[in-house]
């Protein structure tokens, strides 16, 4: 029987792995836009975004544009691999499932 | 903690990536209200120009429409994310009001914007190369059409009669700036109207 292979609890988080797609296609996105494309509360995208910049999958930047405060978020060298690990990962258990596998047990955060 | 995936998770996860990144580039769409503007520009120009041929009337209403882009833009500047996608649209139509700014002031000063053929083949032409490079970097067919459109305008500038000519090239605005510039704004709405909250 092939081996599984190991899906990163981070990346697998909905949220976390929508805020990593989104940054993975831009150079750097401000919260604001990052809660309107995913429409999540401020509580819960700050907690998440926190838990990849922990991870040091995801980089922030403050600064002041018009003597507004703006904070800026792009994905890191890590975070981009993470990611590709990921795809790669969830297309390989794919491939499984087809092959006649249909629950697979991952890491949960 | 540990727990169950199941294939249909897996495929969702997947889709989520697919849509999310696609999100992230997709850009032009949101710009639709610039297609529709430039067109009500474009048309203020040809106006005033048949009113009173004056050689102002392309200059100043282009400068009017670059200042009421940039206006809107950075008002609009802080909820777009940076992208090499965008700034690389972006830069062609910069460059292109630029460019069109710069030649007819010129044309328009020197006395030499004459002949009325040659200064449709012009701007259309123009219009057909900013719309085509940027449906070719965005993989936009409709957008590669209106540049199509241009193209067309160009050639029968050339060859037809005053009368042609002129119909064809208010025709390509009307296509290319103000129903493609509608279709670009009802296509975002649209998709702002698809998109569901993620949550974690």
């Amino acid at each position: 029987m092939p081996e599984l292979p190991e899906i990163d609890p981070i990346v697998h988080g909905r949220l976390r792995l929508a805020l990593l797609s989104l940054l993975s296609g831009v150079e750097t996105a401000e919260f604001t836009w990052l809660r309107a494309k995913t429409e999540a509360t401020d509580g819960n995208l700050g907690a998440q975004l926190l838990k990849l910049e922990q991870a040091g999958y995801v980089a922030v930047e403050k600064k002041f544009v018009r003597r507004k405060p703006q904070t800026l978020y792009r994905i890191t060298e890590t975070g981009r691999q993470a990611l590709t690990e990921y795809v790669q990962a969830l297309k390989q258990l794919l491939g499984l499932a087809m092959d006649g596998e249909s629950t697979f047990h991952t890491g949960s955060s | 903690m540990h727990e169950h995936t199941t294939e249909h998770e897996l495929r969702e996860r997947l889709s989520l990536i697919e849509s999310m990144i696609a999100e992230g580039r997709r850009k032009t769409e949101s710009w639709g209200w610039t297609f529709v503007l430039w067109g009500v520009v474009y048309y203020a120009a040809i106006a005033w120009s048949a009113w009173d041929r004056s050689p102002w009337a392309w200059p100043v209403t282009i400068l009017i429409g670059i200042i009421a882009t940039a206006i809107i833009v950075s008002s609009k500047a802080g909820n777009h994310p940076e992208t090499t996608l965008g700034r690389a649209t972006g830069s062609i139509w910069i460059a292109l009001g630029i460019s069109m700014f710069l030649l007819f002031l010129a044309l328009g000063l020197s006395g030499r914007l004459t002949d009325q053929h040659v200064f449709l083949a012009a701007i259309s032409a123009i219009l057909g190369m900013a719309n085509g490079a940027s449906a070719l970097i965005l993989r936009w067919k409709v957008q590669f059409a209106c540049a199509v459109v241009w193209w067309a305008a160009a050639v029968v500038s050339c060859f037809g009669s005053d009368t042609q000519s002129t119909i064809v090239f208010l025709v390509a605005i009307f296509l290319c700036q103000i129903v493609f510039g509608i279709y670009g704004v009802i296509a975002g709405v649209q998709r702002r109207k698809r998109h569901r909250p993620i949550h974690a």
